[in-house]
Formats: C-alpha cells, structure tokens, sequence
C-alpha cells in the first residue's frame, strides 16, 4: 500500500506546486485530476509522512544490501557502516562457490512453494467451502474441528511423531509440504469469504441449468472469490518460502534443504561457534567453511529479492481481498 | 453440543487407535536382529557437524569392512551444528528409532536422567571390553550419572587448562616477559605498553574475568565448589573476596579503554585471523599453540592461568550414546568398540579413504588432499578415540604422548562425577538464571564497578533463593559422597 502511495505523491506534490505559481484556469484542471479531492497542504503532509515511513521500511534492506558489499575485513575494523571504507565482491564470489548447494535450494524452495500453494488453496479451499454450505449437514461439527485446532494444537513432539512414524514423511519433500498445508485461521477466512460474496440464488440457478457440483465449484465458485483466493495463496506462498522450521525437523539430506532453511543453518552455526569457542578453535578448518558476515547479507539478498519481486503481482488482489468481505453487504 | 462432543471424542480416539495398531505392526515385522550368519544389523547413528559429500562413498567402504568383522552396517547421519540442540531433542522426546547419537554436557546428564539412553555398565564388560581399557579411566568415571555409564567418551583431552594467550608479533616487539604471567593483575604493564602504542590494536579480545572454582553449572552461575581449603562445601563465588579483587582489576582495566566499550553486550567472536587483539583466553590443550598458530596464519603464544583440571565439562565434551530405542544394542556397542580401537575404522570414518581424500607419506603421516577440505571434512572430536589417529605432516611426533602427559597431570575436581538434580529448586534457578544473565556479562568484563555492583547481585541473588539451591547441592552432594566410599 505505502508503495502506491508513494508513486503517485510526486505528481500531487507537483501539482500543488503548480496550482500555487499557476492560478487561474489551470487550477481547475488540475483540482480535476486529484482524486481524493484533498486539501494541498494536507496532502503534501501526508505524502511526506508515507514517504518517510516507507523509507523506514525500506532503509533495513538497503543497508543490508550495502554490507553485502562491504570486505570483510572493514566489518571486523569498523563494524557495519553505510558507507564502507572498501567495498568488495568477496561475498557473492563465495556464493558463487557453493552454486551448486544454492541453486539447489532455490529448486527446492520454488518447488515446495508452487506445488505447496496449489495443494494448500484447493484444499483449504474445499474445505472452507464445504463448511460454507447450508445444504451440508455437517458443516457446524466440521467448523468447530476445524476451529478447534486454533485454540489447541499437538504439540512439537506429536507432531514429529506423527509426521516421521505415522506417516513416514521424514525426509521427503512431502515433509516440506503437506505439514503446512492446512490452517485453520484461513479456512475460518475463506468461509466467511465464501458466505459473503457467493450467494445462495447464484448457485440455484446453475443447478437448475444442471450445473454439477464440481463445475459449481471451479466455474462460477472459484471466479467469484478470486481476491479471497489470490489472499491466502499470497499468505500460504509467503508461509512456503519462508518456512525453514520444518526442514530443522524432519529434513537430514542435503539435497532437500530449503533457502531459508540454509540461511538459518549458516546463521545458527555461527551462533553454536560463539557458544562453544573451544569446539571452534580446535576445529577450525571446519569452521572456515562458514561465510562471514558479509557472505550472510549477500545470502539474505538473493532469497529475499525473488519474494519481493512477486509481491506487486499480488497487490490488486491482496487489497480486494483484504477489505471486499467487509464492505460488501 | 455434548452428543457432538461425545461423537468427536470417539473419532480421536478410533483414528488414534487404529493408527497405532498399524505402526505396531510394521514395527515387529521389521525387527530384524541380524546376529549370526542373518542379514547384517543396521545401526543408525546421529551425529554432529554440517553434512559432508562424500559421507555416502566413505560409509561404503566402512561398510564393506564392517560386515566382515561384525555383519554389521552403519548409517550416519550428521545434523548441521546449528540444528544440532533443537533436532536431537525432539529425536529423543519422540523415541524415534535409532542406535548412537552424539551428545555433551548438560545435555548428556539430563537425557541420562531421563532413561533415553542405555545404561552400558554390562555391555562394556562384553562386547566393548578393549574399548574400556583403550579409555583414560578418568573420563569414564567422570561421566557416571547416579552410578552407571551411559555413553563412551571419546578418548581425548580429559582435563580443562584456561591459559592467556598472547600475538607473539607484539610480545617480541616490545620484549615482554610473559613467562611470569599467573593472574589477570600481572597483565597490566604490558597492557599499558600496547595501549599507548598501537592504536589498531585493542589489548584484550574480550574474556571474562577467570575465577578459579569447580563450576556446578557454569562460570555464570552463583554455584561452585573451591578448589583449595573446604572443598566439600559448596559456596556462591561471588561473595569471595578473591571475586572483589579480580572484578575490580577487569573494571580499572575497562575504564582505562584495554577492551572495548561495548564489552559486555557484543557478540564480536575475535576471529584469530584478525589480527587486532594483544591478549585473549581460551581452553588449552597439548599443541594448541600450534594449531591457533596455523589458523590465525601469525605466531601466538601461551601461559597457562591454572594447573590441568579435570572438571565435569571437560569430561564430557564429547560422549557416544546408546538410544534406549536402539534394537540391537549388543552389535551397536561391537561397532563402537571397533570403532575406538580399531586404527583402520577410526581414520577411514575420520579422514576418508586413503589416496581419494589423504595421502599417506613413507613415515606413516599423513596430508589431506583437496577433497577432504570439500567433501570430507569431519568433526575428529565427536567421532572417537584421538589416540589411535594417524599424525599429520606437520603434527609434533610426541603428540599423543604429551595429551597423555597432559591427562596424566591434571588435578581431579572436588565434584568430577557428581551431577546435581536441579529437579527440586526449579523454580528458584530460573529467576537466578535470569539474575545472573543480567549482571554477569557486565561485571565479567569489568563494565560496571563491582563495589557497587557486586553486593547488588548478591543481595538479588539471596532474594531469588540461593540460599534454598545452595542447601539442596550440598545436600545431594554429601549424599554422592557418601555413596563413592
């Protein structure tokens, strides 16, 4: 959201700008273009406070992006600084030396967040619509079981033992997938989605045109709540990409390790490091394999940049999808 | 509402059931002891360090020479560092099945309480007698909870030294005499030297003020027996009046800017290879001069701050474990016997195989070729018996004697083997874990003035209940005692 502000605040500070010197009947095609109809004082205010928090918001990644490209040796000397005394490439060189784990995780991570989103939208989806249903005969029992699992969930220990011995998943990429898969809190969201914006006459006339659940579903059901959808897939993509807490779990092979999951080890390394500084002395060679600081930032860079980019391409749903439900009625 | 309740009751119940019923039976089918001429046993083992390439070609070879002497396979799986605490632990909470798993510490103590792993008393008269004998005594008395064993520590150095240890560019530069160095007070001239001189250096990389006592729990913790005097009681170190005097010297040091500002708050590691540090303290062991000479890539040079100490932590650095889950403990513990006194297993699992990973030179030492560095690179401390490793090119020939020499030396600590059950005064010991993680960082490295600081901490301290944790220790310790003669 800030985003958008922000692209349109250098037209209305201009314009404002314009109306002041201008006068006359400019000022009328311009008060025209404004379409908030706001004040130019107010206005510019605003802009300036969305642009600062926007900044905010953005200054992290940019420093981050900065040590990135800060030697080493200058992080050691003079700690983290916005203009660094050298700059370096030393940090990407050494993610160019591990490529092959890397682009193996980024497969990995792609992976499990196409396929995991897909499987995550249906089956919350279906779910959600089902318990939206008058016509179903179960749907309160089915709601509450579903509404249950917020209040209380398994636990740490039974869930691992129900995901590696029950089920078998340790290990496998399913392990990254199907424990994410459902979540209560969106099935809730997508319920209240499907009550509001499909109603029950819609429905009637297409079975009355013979229409058979499933085309229900995927033809009239499915276009009608695209801005719910679009939401909880945003939320269950950025879930996927981000998660790295399962593959802690139930993840030993390399070659399944997802992005952030690999970030996490190198940053949870360093940390046992500082922890056991004999262990690390001794063995050092083992520990010469970890990147420094810098490597870290280049790290943070390349797995978040791929997110961010894919976010705009949600925005026009996000916003509809967050405020229609309410407004709707 | 209650019939609904009641049918979903008896659905968790049912699903429960008839998933339990299904593992339970896989779990018997595949129950296979592999003894005699049977299919081999195949033991798991969990162990630490990051997942290395070629763990798979080196376990072949292991393998192959595994089933020959024993009918025995291995799998390993290392878990990365990092991942190591919060992994292992839900392994064990949720008796998942497997045979070893590298543990250390606290850690150890508490699974053992716990029944998560075997006691191994019998099977080392059996299956691992050369490896009860292949094993400096001390370790293994050393890491009894409540009177029985239950792991094999890995034969290395038994005992804990803290030295100072100096960058020899600076002590030559400016002709110091470090061989006089016993306390933290003897550093100060140097210091002054260095600070005047070398402004881009920092004199001391930051260490915590060293007071010598047996530790219950760690240097942090108000909990300690003395090493000299009454050492059957147990006493808060921080009420000495040796805790004053050191604290204050780390304080007239801070203040005259020999560690950084940020001291108590930073989580600056001080590299070796940087080199911006006049003086540090770390764990010694025979050599190790030798070794943070090679990895900081200058010369360092050490002084030992205390005589050769067998402590509980330095006994238990690096433990194998039998899981209680294991099916086979009998061949598991075979394998581990092999393992620590075996010279041809010990270096294949460690260094890999011989002209892939290392060459062997005419004098039987060895250097490591490329593809260790990439693709074998293992963790030698947690894997076993250091004594029966093939030498370096570059390792001092007398290196496993002077380890012995160096174990042989070592003075025993007053509670090596005692393990405190901190079961009764729980709650006491979080509010002064939380005390002590707030004013320790700070006194340590002498950021705040300890007559001012010091009897707060105290008074905190006595608040929280030390009183009542310091009464429970001495009670289970006499106890312990007792039970030794």
């Amino acid at each position: 959201m800030a985003k958008l502000e922000r692209n349109e605040s250098p037209v209305v500070i201009s314009s404002s700008l314009g109306e002041m010197k201008g006068g006359g009947t400019k000022v009328v095609r311009k008060k025209h273009r404004d379409p908030q109809h706001m004040h130019p004082v107010v206005n510019a205010i605003i802009s300036v406070l969305l642009g600062i928090l926007a900044f905010t918001c953005i200054f992290p990644f940019i420093y981050v992006i900065i040590i990135s490209f800060t030697s080493e040796e200058s992080i050691v000397r003079n700690g983290f600084q916005l203009i660094p005394k050298e700059w370096s490439l030393d940090a990407y060189h050494y993610l160019w030396s591990m490529k092959e784990q890397l682009f193996r995780s980024y497969g990995v991570t792609i992976f499990i967040t196409i396929v995991g989103t897909i499987i995550s939208v249906l089956m919350i989806t279906f779910y959600a619509y089902a318990i939206s249903r008058p016509q179903f005969k179960y749907r309160k029992f089915f709601t509450f079981l579903a509404f249950f699992t917020m209040l209380f969930s398994g636990g740490l220990v039974p869930t691992y033992i129900v995901v590696t011995q029950f089920l078998g998943l340790k290990d496998t990429i399913w392990a990254l997938i199907l424990p994410l898969t459902m979540n209560a809190f969106y099935i809730i969201i997508m319920r209240t989605f499907f009550l509001k914006s499909v109603s029950e006459s819609i429905l009637e006339s297409a079975r009355i045109d013979g229409a058979s659940e499933w085309r229900i579903f995927f033809q009239i059901i499915f276009p009608l709540s695209l801005p719910g959808i679009a939401t909880i897939a945003l939320f269950s993509t950025l879930g996927y990409w981000n998660d790295w807490f399962t593959a802690l779990l139930y993840i030993d092979d390399p070659n399944l390790v997802p992005l952030q999951s690999l970030l996490m080890k190198i940053e949870a390394n360093l940390e046992f490091m500082r922890q056991n500084l004999d262990v690390a002395i001794m063995q050092q060679s083992l520990f010469d394999t970890i990147p420094e600081e810098s490597a870290k930032m280049a790290m943070v860079v390349i797995a978040t940049l791929p997110i961010a980019i894919s976010y705009p391409f949600f925005q026009k749903y996000f916003i509809s999808g967050l405020t229609i439900g309410g407004v709707k009625e | 509402m209650k019939k609904k309740l009641w049918i979903l009751i008896a659905l968790v119940l049912s699903i429960g059931t008839i998933l339990t019923a299904c593992s339970g039976n896989e779990d018997s089918s595949t129950t296979e002891k592999g003894d005699g001429n049977g299919k081999p046993y195949e033991i798991k083992w969990y162990t630490i360090g990051t997942p290395q390439k070629d763990t798979d070609k080196v376990f072949e070879e292991v393998n192959k020479y595994l089933k020959e002497k024993i009918n025995a396979t291995v799998d390993m799986t290392q878990i990365d560092w990092g991942d190591w605490a919060q992994k292992s632990q839900v392994m064990i909470n949720s008796g998942e099945q497997f045979d070893i798993i590298f543990t250390n510490g606290t850690d150890y103590v508490q699974n053992a309480q716990k029944g998560a792993f075997l006691a191994i008393d019998e099977l080392l008269e059996e299956e691992g007698k050369e490896l009860k004998q292949a094993i400096n005594p001390a370790l293994l008395e050393g890491i009894k909870v409540d009177g029985k064993t239950y792991g094999i520590p890995a034969n290395k150095e038994a005992a804990r030294q803290s030295v100072y240890t100096f960058n020899k560019r600076l002590v030559d530069k400016y002709n110091f005499d470090i061989s006089n160095v016993k306390t933290l007070e003897d550093l100060e001239p140097m210091l002054k030297v260095i600070k005047e001189n070398e402004p881009s250096i920092t004199p001391i990389a930051t260490f915590d003020a060293f007071l010598r006592y047996d530790y219950v729990f760690n240097a942090e913790m108000p909990f300690a027996f003395p090493f000299e005097g009454d050492t059957d009681h147990v006493i808060n170190p921080f009420e000495t009046d040796e805790a004053m005097q050191t604290l204050k010297t780390m304080h007239s040091y801070y203040k005259a800017g020999y560690l950084k500002e940020d001291a108590a708050t930073s989580k600056d590691s001080w590299p070796m290879d940087v080199e911006n540090w006049f003086v540090r303290m770390g764990g010694f062991q025979p050599y190790a001069d030798l070794l943070w000479s090679r990895s900081a890539k200058y010369e360092v040079v050490s002084v030992p701050a205390e005589q050769p100490t067998t402590v509980n932590d330095s006994v238990s650095g690096s433990i194998q474990a039998i899981s209680v889950t294991s099916k086979n403990p009998e061949k598991t513990m075979e394998f581990l016997n092999l393992l620590n006194t075996d010279p041809y297993l010990r270096n294949l699992v460690d260094k890999g195989i011989e002209g892939v990973h290392y060459k062997k030179n005419e004098n039987g030492t060895i250097e490591d070729l490329p593809a260790r560095i990439e693709s074998y690179n293992m963790p030698s401390y947690s894997l076993g018996n250091h004594f029966i490793l093939d030498l370096y090119k570059d390792d001092p020939e007398d290196k496993w004697e002077k380890f012995q020499e160096f174990n042989d030396s070592a003075v025993k600590a007053p509670s090596l083997g005692f393990n405190f059950n901190s079961d009764p005064v729980r709650s006491e010991l979080a509010s002064i874990t939380n005390i002590s993680k707030e004013f320790y960082p700070a006194l340590a490295t002498g950021s705040v003035d300890p007559e001012e600081y010091l009897p707060k901490f105290n008074k905190k301290l006595k608040e929280a209940g030390l009183d009542k944790v310091l009464e429970e220790i001495q009670k289970q310790f006499d106890e312990w005692k007792s039970s030794q003669k």
